[in-house]
């Protein structure tokens, strides 16, 4: 529920805000202090001290930073929205090349996960706290919108069950690559976007293959078909002489 | 948020980045899709049975027009970005049998089906136009003349239907009822999952 503070004659003030904005603001300010204290309170208490609030305001929240981890996804989320908007509109102005699919997933799996490094240390933990069965909504809901996004830009026009299997397969890739990424030690995580691409790549061939499948069983089926007529044919013919 | 600004695709999409109703509309596409993809499969198991029969080339022309709704809704479902239902699937093998099904039945036994199942989506068809009304008739209006006319088209179909003796089949009233329950329990589920 937002709180609105208004004035006379129901005007609103000029320094209206609401509840949601204010806590909001006290989050991402605490992102800075995480790499230091965690997904805690004590996180949230230094960024509420950086806007002049009192460490009070951490009392808005949960004690295990679920809040702050989920509005970090969600910031997480919207940047790389922005970032793929971005890079489409400059390939719709013919400035840029449009990516062929396995190189646009892997660029922006890769860009997502960038966007862990300057938490790579307490990602774990956060990891933890957004499977909590209280939490699971949320971060599911979460993953799945920005799967969805990347399919969108990918320029994914689906419409039959291929909608589920590009996006429980791409979910499959960014989560595998994320575990990979929360234990690798390489410099600049290149062990990580080798995993990608190998995943990725598998990922293509498994669905050139499973075209290949298909195509292989429709002929099949119409070499049957096509013996069966002429083996009726025949016996027909057979029978009239 | 329930009337998020979700990027909308497609050039000249009239309602890109406009607040609507998102729980809404994505039911109502994701249902007439389903829909319409049930009654693509419904006609060709008819064909498949009837297709050289004499009442072939009528079956064949109602069939035409819905591979047209059939396109539409696919161009609407990526221009509002919503999810098809999980359980495409299944009506496909399902529309194909009722199909074939009535139309072992004979030609009045196809067209008790195609009457049944045109009366059923008319009438959905016309509670989304009332939805839609409800809502805000200036911000929907494209999606209100696309389904308006498709309801006209199903509305024919629904006449052909009984033009080609429907109501001749044995236990037609039987047929009938048993059909539409179907379609209800189709569309119930087409909108939720």
């Amino acid at each position: 529920p937002s709180h609105s503070y208004t004035g006379q004659g129901g005007q609103e003030s000029e320094d209206y805000e609401s509840e949601e904005q204010l806590q909001h603001r006290i989050l991402t300010a605490a992102l800075e202090f995480v790499p230091e204290h965690g997904w805690t309170a004590e996180a949230i208490a230094e960024g509420a001290k950086t806007l002049g609030l009192s460490v009070a305001a951490a009392g808005l929240f949960h004690s295990d930073g679920s809040e702050l981890i989920l509005h970090f996804v969600s910031e997480c989320n919207t940047k790389l929205s922005e970032l793929l908007e971005k890079e489409q509109k400059l390939v719709q102005l013919g400035e840029a090349q449009k990516k062929p699919i396995d190189e646009f997933l892997r660029h922006a799996v890769e860009a997502r996960l960038r966007m862990l490094i300057p938490y790579i240390e307490k990602w774990p933990q956060a990891l933890s706290v957004l499977l909590l069965p209280r939490n699971i909504p949320s971060s599911l809901s979460l993953l799945t919108s920005m799967i969805d996004d990347i399919w969108h830009y990918a320029g994914d026009q689906s419409t039959d069950f291929n909608w589920y299997t590009r996006r429980a397969v791409l979910t499959g890739i960014y989560n595998t690559t994320e575990l990979v990424m929360m234990q690798d030690s390489s410099p600049g995580f290149e062990d990580t976007w080798r995993f990608l691409e190998n995943r990725v790549a598998d990922a293509m061939t498994m669905s050139n293959t499973a075209s290949q499948v298909q195509s292989t069983g429709e002929a099949v089926v119409q070499g049957l078909m096509g013996a069966a007529v002429t083996v009726s044919n025949a016996e027909s013919s057979r029978a009239v002489t | 948020s329930p009337t998020g600004a979700r990027p909308v695709r497609g050039g000249g999409a009239p309602l890109r980045r406009e607040a609507i109703n998102r729980p809404v509309i994505e039911r109502i596409i994701r249902v007439d899709h389903a829909g319409e993809y049930g009654a693509n499969r419904i006609y060709a198991g008819q064909m498949a049975v009837l297709g050289r029969s004499g009442v072939g080339p009528v079956i064949q022309q109602m069939w035409n027009q819905e591979k047209d709704h059939l396109k539409k809704f696919n161009e609407l479902m990526v221009a509002y970005r919503v999810r098809p239902t999980v359980l495409l699937p299944f009506w496909n093998i399902a529309g194909f049998v009722l199909g074939a099904g009535s139309a072992l039945l004979g030609k009045k036994g196809a067209m008790a089906c195609t009457v049944a199942v045109e009366e059923s989506i008319s009438e959905h068809y016309n509670n989304q136009i009332r939805t839609l009304i409800e809502e805000d008739p200036e911000k929907y209006k494209e999606l209100l003349q696309v389904i308006k006319q498709f309801r006209d088209e199903e509305q024919e179909h629904h006449d052909i239907g009984l033009e080609h003796d429907a109501e001749a089949t044995p236990a037609y009233s039987v047929l009938k009822t048993a059909i539409q329950l179907g379609c209800k329990a189709a569309i119930f589920l087409s909108e939720r999952i």
